[in-house]
């Protein structure tokens, strides 16, 4: 789904600052979330499997095979082989490394655009706001689906090239909630005691708002990820995808869905729970951090 | 605020962000190297052809023109004509949007349906082993991207169960599309999906919210039943952040129509945009994003009407 | 309402008993234990006033004798109501004695109601939770209801929803509900702590009203002093969830035995009602020649604009003078706060000049007004929220050196901090702890400390102490004042608290609906006003005497029977 809302966001209100004693009490509360923990050891596991995996299950990825395609899993090859003849559960970990680094650095990449947006507009107010929010707005209106299908109507972008889109086409649901936890800081009576004494705006800004928007920005960030990798699997699906012999787990579904009808199920299941395993833990996170910080608002 | 002021601003806003839209996707489509002629002549045309393209599609002028030509064209519903079917754009879609409506709001509605009472029932268990059951799958079901899980439908219930057909209704009216309900039982199903996750987790949210605000005491108090106080108070109360929600989910439900109606070949305006990107139909593609956002703005702004009439204070600017 | 609805009078004895009732929490970090060994009883018809101040138990009391605690907090012992053991029962009886035999009234009238249900209707649930009659006729009882308890047009205000209520009339409605089955016992946990004084006054009065005529026993659980005198019959008193004094109200209040007792009176700040105990510092009471530090001159400020704009100032005009105290006094809504905000430069006035220490804030440059501010110490009323929580003490405290002095040596910060940490009299150690380790009364030392860390010539204090406990609120008053002879600052004092304001400040404001209703020495306005308004105010204010108090009781409800006008809650 493109990036509008995850599961179970109430709109609302105040964020628990992470100070020393704060990060213990999170940190405990973290750790009594048992979905939490187990995503985290799941995300844990498939950056182990990709990039450590690779040194120890090596395999041909960059040359065709014809004498051993489509083979069913065996003792040689646990998981199969593809049309091409390689080896899956050695693509899993090469494909794996493409969708977790996109995925990862356009969740990022987002967060950190939606933030600036978001904490300009808040603080503003005004006429300002009210722009920019409509722009706001008006990216929502337009499924990200859509503008990643016109992208791939014009363009095929490298691996940077579709990090940045996707960090241009998701930005927006992480600037509404840094706007509203701007607005809500800076009002705040510190603020405002700041801002009678003669205090700037930036030190407002750098010395207050941001430091407490911390763990708001941090939970966006875990949620943003999870969904910066759903997206990546829709982007070979869509035609934008990288480009073989290289590929992602997407990449690996959208070539093995013709297959699959031909009975080739080893072909589709593999990158397919991948994918799901990885989007539900970085959400399981996401969950486990906002109940951790008492961050409640996201949407 | 009045009602009808409060109208009037809200749909201002509206075209605010429509106009944005279409600076926005004209913006888009003029970016690619070589302008729209190139996609549609193809990369062996002449310099020649594409000056003649240009000059004929009206290209060649300044984009502000280029943009108000567009706009003007639009006010007058006049979406241009498809570089490959040689029909008008508008026509195209006043075909295929109802269809595409037909599958959004009855995948919201059977969404709706099961995520509301089941948030409430997790909200009552909460932390129980079938809280903790529901959430993973919510996860779960939210986790998974769409073409996926309508593969593994149409494997399961499709090729080996032979339940459902694999293809949606490929009828031409709403009414040829009703008479094969089976055929849509599968895409509203994985349209539904991610729906019935993202709504159930935050109606037991907002549920959980609710179950300890003060009221629910002030109603204990009075000798209030759970059962009474739950369906009586928390529910209505429950239900308007869930439908202000509701109205920032019509894009989602959009983009999940376009994976859907690609992959069980249903004929709507998400099938329409597929082919159109595929041959790099830019009349076609800009029409449906216009439409599209026409629509997703339009449901929001439905959205908070609704908010408006359910709950008394929203209505009062209180809230 | 009928008087065959009423529930089986109990056998002469108790409504409610409480015996060795125990209420642990459990948390985070263990288990609290709250309520220890309570025992007390509510004879039918009579009010005992159970005080104490927060984190007493003594509102846990009240929720567990009516099976009302929340999912982490275990009773253990017995508290019987009418007959019937609250303590271990089952939700459904629990369900059958609550709004019938009991019932209860709490402190929050804004989130006490479903904001999405009629109040008629809400009224009317608890009708049909206990007797079966038809929804017609509970509708009909709701209205005849809300006219008992001074709604007036009863019949359109049962469509209202909670919002479209003020907050007295909103614990009104709670106050209906709770009346609706003519309970026997009626628990009331700080039913005015969050309303004006005069609407509480008014509340107070319809509670023994209702009380008086059905002979209903009543729990009232309050922190106020002053309601205790006017309400009670007897008193209990709560120290660290144990009772440490019971008896009559007069004994109790006039004549406390225990140590807790005695000090929390002698914290509780009295209106001064006659010349003989004039309270008010004599000092500067008139207006001296001097320039003010502070002016505002007919400023008016306007929130929104055409249909829905909002006057919170209309032409007000005050002045604060060095080294004097002014206070700004009024209900909720009248403005006070708003006009403490335009003289802090954080609202700009619709029309009217500001000017801070004889420079006009519209005119001067930001630069110049920044500098101005370097002379300005702020306090407000939130100690939760006027620290930010992520910075430790030291850093907060810091804070204006490092806006004002940035040249400042980190050694010659900390040597300042700790000197002004000294004077508001906490311990230098408290500099590196964070804000959330501070008890409420700490937090507020710490803001005044960071206010006055720059030796400003004007403190703003907006409600400084409202929301601490009386002895609390009285070490903080102490240092302040203490501070302000040492260092000579003026001071903008708002509060809600006509005793406050009178023991604290020269001048006084008072503000009605953004106007000012009249100003002057505090000596003279508070006990010789010269408005209706500011005379119904201070005789709304009970005094924690209950002789007094039953004299000014009737002296004010016979002003109002002569004809005053009432100002409906």
């Amino acid at each position: 789904m493109s990036a509008v809302i995850q599961p179970g966001r109430v709109p609302g209100k105040a964020t628990a600052p992470v100070t020393a004693s704060g990060t213990r009490l999170a940190v405990r509360r973290f750790r009594r979330n048992r979905l939490a923990v187990v995503g985290l050891g799941v995300v844990a596991f498939f950056f182990l499997f990709c990039f450590v995996g690779p040194l120890v299950y090596s395999t041909d990825q960059t040359h065709t095979l014809l004498d051993q395609v489509n083979l069913a899993p065996s003792g040689s090859h646990w998981l199969g082989t593809d049309a091409v003849g390689h080896d899956v559960l050695g693509r899993l970990m090469y494909g794996g490394k493409v969708s977790l680094i996109v995925g990862l650095a356009a969740g990022v990449l987002a967060t950190v655009i939606g933030t600036l947006w978001g904490a300009v507009a808040g603080y503003a107010g005004g006429w300002i706001d009210a722009v920019m929010m409509r722009v706001v707005d008006a990216g929502i209106a337009i499924p990200a689906l859509f503008i990643l299908l016109v992208v791939s109507a014009i363009t095929t972008p490298d691996l940077t090239g579709l990090i940045v889109i996707l960090g241009f086409v998701s930005w927006l649901v992480p600037s509404r909630l840094i706007r509203a936890e701007t607005l809500s800081l800076k009002n705040r009576d510190y603020v405002l005691t700041l801002r009678a004494i003669g205090g700037t705006h930036g030190r407002a800004i750098i010395r207050h708002i941001l430091p407490n928007s911390v763990s708001t920005i941090i939970v966006a960030a875990t949620f943003q990820i999870a969904d910066a990798i759903l997206l990546v699997a829709y982007v070979s699906y869509l035609g934008l995808g990288v480009q073989p012999p290289s590929t992602d787990w997407g990449g690996m579904l959208s070539a093995g869905l013709t297959a699959a009808y031909s009975g080739y199920w080893w072909l589709i299941i593999p990158p397919g729970l991948a994918i799901i395993l990885v989007v539900w833990a970085f959400n399981a996170i996401g969950d486990g951090l906002r109940d951790a910080f008492d961050v409640r608002g996201r949407g | 605020m009045s009602t009808s002021s409060y109208l009037l601003r809200r749909v201002l806003q509206a075209v605010v962000v429509i106009v944005i839209v279409t600076i926005v996707v004209f913006g888009l489509l003029h970016a690619l190297p070589g302008g729209p002629a190139r996609g549609i002549l193809g990369p062996q045309a002449t310099a020649q052809q594409i000056t003649a393209f240009n000059h004929d599609q009206g290209l060649d002028k300044p984009l502000p023109v280029q943009y108000f030509y567009y706009l003007n064209q639009l006010v007058h519903g006049d979406l241009g004509t498809s570089y490959t079917l040689n029909e008008p754009v508008s026509q195209l879609i006043t075909e295929r949007l109802p269809k595409t409506l037909l599958l959004t709001v009855l995948s919201a509605v059977v969404g709706l349906v099961l995520a509301i009472p089941l948030g409430m029932w997790q909200a009552m268990r909460r932390n129980k082993p079938a809280d903790y059951v529901i959430t993973t799958l919510s996860f779960i079901a939210y986790s998974t991207p769409v073409y996926f899980l309508g593969l593994v439908l149409v494997l399961v219930f499709s090729q080996t169960l032979s339940w459902f057909p694999s293809q949606a209704p490929q009828g031409d009216t709403l009414a040829q599309v009703f008479a094969e309900p089976q055929a849509l039982v599968l895409p509203v199903v994985a349209g539904a999906a991610s729906m019935i996750a993202v709504f159930s987790r935050y109606m037991r949210a907002a549920t959980l919210e609710n179950l300890s605000e003060d009221y629910v005491r002030t109603a204990r108090a009075g000798g209030s039943r759970s059962r009474a106080i739950l369906w009586r108070h928390v529910f209505r109360n429950s239900l308007t952040p869930v439908v202000a929600m509701l109205g920032y989910y019509v894009p989602v439900l959009f983009g999940g129509a376009l994976v859907v109606e690609q992959l069980f070949n249903y004929p709507g305006m998400g099938l329409l945009f597929w082919t159109a990107a595929q041959s790099s139909d830019y009349p076609v593609l800009l029409g449906c994003v216009l439409v599209i956002a026409i629509a997703t703005v339009t449901g929001t702004l439905l959205a908070d009407i609704v908010q408006r009439v359910i709950d008394p204070r929203v209505k009062a600017g209180r809230a | 309402m009928t008087a065959t609805q009423r529930p089986a009078a109990p056998q002469a004895g108790p409504i409610l008993e409480l015996d060795g009732l125990g209420v642990v929490f459990t948390t985070e970090s263990g288990e609290v234990p709250a309520v220890r060994g309570v025992s007390l009883h509510v004879a039918p018809g009579e009010t005992l006033a159970l005080v104490g101040e927060s984190g007493s138990g003594k509102s846990t009391i009240a929720l567990a004798a009516m099976g009302l605690l929340t999912g982490n907090a275990r009773a253990t012992g017995s508290a019987v109501i009418a007959g019937t053991q609250v303590v271990g029962a089952r939700e459904s009886d629990l369900a059958a004695l609550r709004g019938r035999t009991a019932s209860m009234v709490f402190q929050e009238p804004a989130t006490a109601l479903d904001p999405l249900t009629r109040v008629g209707r809400q009224i009317a649930e608890v009708i049909r939770n206990h007797r079966d009659v038809s929804a017609k006729e509970a509708a009909t009882e709701a209205v005849a209801l809300l006219r008992k308890v001074g709604i007036p047009e009863p019949e359109k205000r049962a469509a209202a929803y909670p919002f479209q209520l003020s907050g007295g009339q909103r614990q009104r409605v709670v106050i209906a509900m709770a009346i609706a089955n003519d309970p026997a016992l009626l628990i009331a946990d700080e039913p005015t702590t969050a309303l004006d004084v005069t609407v509480q006054a008014e509340i107070l009065d319809l509670l023994r009203r209702l009380a008086a005529e059905t002979g209903t026993g009543v729990l009232l659980v309050t922190h106020n002093m002053g309601v205790v005198a006017d309400f009670a019959d007897r008193v209990a008193v709560m120290y660290h969830g144990e009772i440490v004094e019971t008896g009559p109200v007069e004994d109790v209040l006039l004549r406390p035995s225990h140590d807790y007792t005695r000090r929390l009176l002698g914290a509780v700040p009295r209106l001064s009602v006659a010349e003989a105990d004039k309270a008010a510092p004599a000092a500067a009471a008139e207006a001296p020649d001097t320039e003010p530090v502070a002016e505002l001159r007919d400023v008016s400020v306007v929130f929104g604009r055409g249909k829905n704009a909002v006057r919170a100032l209309d032409g007000v005009s005050l002045a604060v003078h060095p080294g004097q105290t002014l206070g700004l006094v009024g209900e909720s809504g009248s403005g006070k706060s708003t006009a403490s905000r335009v003289a802090l430069g954080l609202i700009a006035p619709t029309s009217g000049t500001v000017s801070l220490f004889g420079t006009d804030l519209g005119r001067a440059r930001s630069r110049a007004r920044r500098a101005l501010r370097a002379g300005i110490g702020v306090v407000l009323q939130d100690p939760v929220a006027s620290l930010d929580a992520r910075m430790t003490v030291g850093e907060c405290v810091a804070e204006p050196l490092r806006v004002h002095q940035k040249g400042l040596s980190a050694k010659d910060r900390r040597s300042k901090v700790a000197a002004i940490l000294d004077r508001v009299r906490l311990p230098r150690e408290l500099a590196d702890r964070a804000p959330r380790e501070l008890s409420g009364g700490q937090r507020q030392r710490v803001s005044l400390a960071r206010a006055l860390v720059l030796e400003p010539r004007l403190l703003v204090a907006d409600e400084p102490t409202s929301a601490l406990d009386v002895s609390v609120q009285q070490a903080v008053l102490e240092v302040i004042s203490e501070l302000q002879d040492e260092l000579g600052f003026a001071c903008l004092f708002v509060s809600h608290d006509l005793a406050v304001v009178q023991h604290f400040a020269q001048r006084v404001v008072v503000l009605r609906g953004g106007r000012i209703q009249e100003q002057g020495p505090t000596g003279e306005t508070l006990l010789h006003p010269e408005t209706d308004y500011t005379r119904g105010l201070l005789a709304a204010v009970p005094v924690p005497d209950p002789v007094v108090q039953r004299g000014r009781r009737a002296e004010r409800l016979a002003a109002l029977a002569a004809g005053r006008t009432e100002v409906q809650a």
